[in-house]
């Protein structure tokens, strides 16, 4: 049993002040202690994780079932693992479709399932006397999936209205032009599926699916917030013990293309530009992660960042730029997102050059980066004091192969990245020739994109 | 600064990735001591409520549970009282609020909260616009002081408001213009299901009336509705008490006391028959379908059981409407909705709506989509729930107020008390919410269905994809 204790906001106790004000603000007091919550995990001999989580004092417990499986699984069956995900709601081991979602409103919980990437979530909260049916639910939906052919073509039709919606929505066109252009041949490359291919999932492939893609060594469970560990332990021992180990996760990473690239999406009807820009960067697992998701924050995570403060607060060009670390198992990319009013188009991306390049060229004066660390430090006091914020970092460790180490040791490393580091990062990685960018608005006009330097 | 929906009774668990057993089992581990999980029922919210000389609520919740601390100010002005052309002002306003104060530059404010640690926001909602931080515990004096100075007095230039305006029209192309069913239906049936204006006009604003705004304008609402008697400040999470009163005191006490603005009449007329209206999206690929039907005024007995009526036909995957249009007739993949789609069913202040909407696919099928609705309707107006359905509904509605407690940012928490405490002068009633939801029967469900759920009670939006005429 592990338990650290650390003050995080030991050395965020510097004071960002306004300048020139008429009356100070008070300073801050003495930072307090805060404790990450404690956590055991043990394995059961299929190769199932199982990772206990203590915390809190409101009486609802968390089951949350994490399968390493995901689109990275699906080939060119685009989609093909959210069809087969929301197949699980569809009636398991005894329960038929309206059984479970009315047992899951009896206990307080939701079903929360979700197919992503590289990892599928099946996940309940309940009430905590109701956790140990919660378990015996999850084990069902993972174990015993009925997949009645009888609902696909309605389950089929929910996702063909998803997706034409979808092809309305700037936003998932520019994700989907951006990804083809980056993931070249692997499935990331395919956000959206073609016309007509849903229509060519029968359920002998959602079937087939689920048997090569879930079982014990690739499932991860955790159990968060208040229980009885005991009689918990015993509950999941008894469904989860002969559950076959089954293949180990697909060992396929996708590899970001760094050649400079740049599309135009006509959308008619558009009154503003939806700008997307990426870079291949480094993941967390390697070095130099700390300075530039430091270098991310300043420069576009958060609101007193450069884009922030330029695009929104200065020329009143977008509601909410800003720029985020897109992280996979093996590859990661920055990646901008604004939504420009079409006529400040250009000079929007003017701005985001010039920010970029001022970084690239300049370390920051120390009192912003010291903000900005403060902001990273307190942030992660409020994420990691629920059990479910808590348990997405957990996972995040174990799917880069992260040591506790990451997040014990996280304020002290973002404290020690200094100006230099980032605008290092910022020269290493924010380079235009490797840069690919997107524009989904009303007219198409090269004449846009700013030229590669 | 505004996030467009708050959940109710959602629960969401986080985005949460994976770890394996594949290094073999790892050497075990020292036994956790057993927590049982005490079988409660009802949450018990610690309360403080006072007021101060000048007029100001102040509600303190002390929950030592982690070391940070959410404080926020709660003004009684929502975008049902804003002034008649001048739609959408009380959200411009609420991003004003953030460029400059007494002694605060723009970005100063969020410079100060941001860089020591914290995290901020702003909504405005029917009949109030919060700001509120989450922040290290240790900080809390300087943020205090810093929403006092602002409670004292804005600085706002030309510019400023220049700004705010192009930002906040980006806003509204984001969130509306710009994306299929964009303000479908939050936006658009409110004005069509009321009559009086204060309830039926584009909250969010037309861009003529944004254009039309003036810092006098600025100045006129500032002086009329951020007065401290007609707002609450809550501070919920780790903090001493005697230390937290003395810093409130010292920071809003000094602020002057000024007249709270009277309240127009934003009373609806009882609907005498039921509307239909049809709305073009030019960006929509699918046909949409939204009702909407007045609901007992808020705090009467009748308004909490349609809290239950609502968990019972829409809330939920078990929920009646959900088990029909979605599972067994397959007509929408989800179907959504709720009393004020902007809130819950407590944080308003006059008329309101419950809202039933789902995106489908052939416009013709609407009309048969609406009898299988009234269908459900009609059961519900025939017949009471099994006691089994009702205690389903409670358990949805219990577990909603658990996660409320024990949310890491309190944002929920601290804005149900805020409701409590500017409409009703009682915070401690979230926690009495449980036993009034508890005595509710079967009979007087059905019962308030009957009455509330008439069909000249409600009004219909069809949203038809495609181009209006005159567009190219």
């Amino acid at each position: 049993m592990k338990s650290v204790v650390f003050a995080a906001a030991v050395l965020a106790a510097a004071l960002v002040t306004g300048a020139g004000a008429a009356e100070s603000p008070p300073a801050p007091g003495t930072p307090r202690d805060f404790a990450l919550p404690a956590k055991e995990t043990v394995c059961l001999d299929n190769g199932l994780a199982i990772t206990f989580v203590p915390w809190g004092r409101i009486p609802k417990t968390t089951v949350l079932a994490v399968v390493r499986t995901g689109n990275v699984d699906e080939g060119e069956n685009t989609w093909l693992a959210d069809v087969a995900v929301e197949m699980l709601r569809e009636g398991a081991g005894g329960r038929s479709a309206e059984d479970i979602a009315r047992d899951v409103a009896g206990m307080g919980g939701s079903l929360a399932l979700a197919a992503g990437a590289e990892q599928t979530s099946v996940g309940l909260s309940v009430l905590s006397e109701h956790a140990p049916q919660a378990v015996r639910l999850i084990a069902d939906l993972l174990r015993q999936p009925r997949f009645p052919a009888g609902e696909l073509p309605r389950v089929l039709a929910n996702f063909e209205r998803r997706l034409s919606v979808a092809r309305a929505e700037p936003d998932a066109l520019a994700d989907e032009a951006l990804a083809a252009m980056i993931w070249g041949e692997h499935p990331f490359a395919r956000t959206l599926p073609r016309p007509g291919q849903l229509a060519g999932y029968g359920i002998e492939a959602v079937r087939e699916f689920h048997a090569r893609n879930f079982g014990a060594r690739r499932t991860h469970l955790y159990i968060a917030g208040r229980f009885e560990r005991g009689t918990l332990e015993a509950a999941l021992r008894e469904v989860f013990a002969d559950w076959p180990a089954g293949a180990a996760p697909t060992d396929h990473p996708p590899v970001a293309s760094a050649q400079a690239r740049q599309q135009f999406i006509e959308r008619p009807g558009s009154n503003q530009t939806t700008v997307r820009i990426a870079v291949p960067v480094t993941g967390p697992a390697q070095a130099g992660w700390f300075p530039l998701s430091v270098m991310n924050t300043l420069l576009g995570g958060s609101f007193i960042s450069r884009i922030t403060s330029n695009l929104r607060e200065d020329k009143g060009y977008a509601y909410s730029p800003g720029s985020s670390l897109r992280l996979f198992r093996g590859a990661a990319l920055w990646v901008l997102e604004a939504d420009v009013t079409a006529a400040h188009t250009a000079a929007a991306l003017v701005e985001i050059n010039r920010e970029i390049e001022r970084l690239r060229s300049e370390p920051p004066p120390p009192e912003e980066l010291r903000a900005i660390a403060n902001y990273r430090a307190g942030l992660f006091v409020v994420v990691n004091s629920s059990a479910d914020g808590l348990l997405a970092q957990l996972a995040f460790l174990d799917l880069h192969g992260l040591p506790d180490e990451y997040l014990t040791r996280w304020v002290a490393s973002v404290h020690a990245v200094t100006p230099a580091e980032v605008s290092a990062a910022a020269q290493r990685f924010l380079r235009s020739d490797a840069m690919t960018t997107v524009l989904v608005g009303e007219k198409g006009d090269a004449s846009l994109f700013h030229r590669p330097r | 600064m505004t996030s467009r929906r708050s959940a109710w009774l959602a629960t969401a668990l986080g985005a949460a990735l994976l770890a394996g057993c594949a290094a073999g089992p790892r050497p075990a581990a020292e036994s956790a001591p057993a927590q049982a999980a005490a079988a409660v029922t009802g949450i018990d919210i610690p309360i403080e409520y006072y007021r101060l000389d000048n007029g100001l609520r102040v509600v303190l919740s002390r929950d030592p549970g982690a070391p940070t601390v959410t404080a926020g100010v709660w003004y009684r002005i929502g975008f049902r009282n804003e002034p008649r052309g001048r739609t959408g002002f009380a959200h411009l306003f609420e991003h004003l609020m953030f460029q400059g104060s007494v002694n605060l530059g723009k970005m100063e404010f969020i410079r100060l909260v941001e860089g020591n640690g914290g995290i901020l926001n702003g909504s405005t909602r029917f009949d109030y616009t919060n700001y509120f931080q989450v922040v290290p515990a240790h900080t809390l004096e300087t943020v205090l002081w810093a929403e006092a100075d602002r409670m004292r007095g804005l600085a706002i230039t030309q510019d400023n408001l220049d700004n705010q305006r192009s930002v906040v029209q980006n806003e509204v192309r984001d969130n509306v213009l710009n994306r299929p069913y964009g303000g479908f239906p939050w936006l658009s049936l409110p004005q069509l299901a009321n009559e009086n204006w204060h309830n039926a006009h584009n909250f969010y604003g037309d861009m003529a009336d944004l254009d039309a705004a003036t810092l006098a304008d600025v100045r006129g609402f500032f002086e009329r509705y951020y007065a401290p008697g007609n707002a609450v400040l809550v501070v919920a999470g780790d903090f001493d008490r005697d230390q937290v009163r003395g810093w409130i005191e010292r920071y809003f006490g000094p602020v002057p006391a000024r007249a709270t603005p009277p309240r127009p009449d934003v009373s609806e007329p009882r609907q005498q028959a039921g509307k239909r209206h049809t709305q073009t999206d030019a960006l929509a690929p699918r046909p949409g379908l939204a009702l909407a039907w007045h609901v007992p005024p808020r705090g009467t007995p009748e308004h909490y059981v349609f809290g239950l009526l609502d968990q019972i036909l829409l809330q939920g995957e078990d929920s009646r409407l959900w088990q029909r249009l979605v599972r067994e007739r397959g007509h929408a993949g989800e179907v959504a909705g709720g009393v004020n789609l902007l809130g819950n069913l407590f944080d308003y202040d006059g008329p309101m709506l419950w809202m039933v909407y789902l995106v489908h696919d052939d416009p013709a099928a609407a009309d048969a989509i609406l009898a299988d609705l009234d269908a459900e309707i009609a059961r519900m107006q025939r017949e009471p729930p099994s006691a089994a359905e009702l205690e389903r509904a409670l358990t949805k509605l219990r577990a909603g107020l658990y996660d409320l407690a024990g949310s890491n940012t309190r944002f929920g928490l601290t804005n149900l008390l805020a409701a409590f405490a500017l409409f009703d002068d009682d915070p401690a009633r979230i926690n009495r919410l449980e036993e009034r939801f508890r005595a509710i029967t079967p009979e007087q469900i059905r019962q308030v269905a009957a009455d509330w759920l008439r069909p000249e009670n409600r009004t219909i939006l069809t949203l038809a994809p495609g181009r209006t005429a005159g567009q190219p």
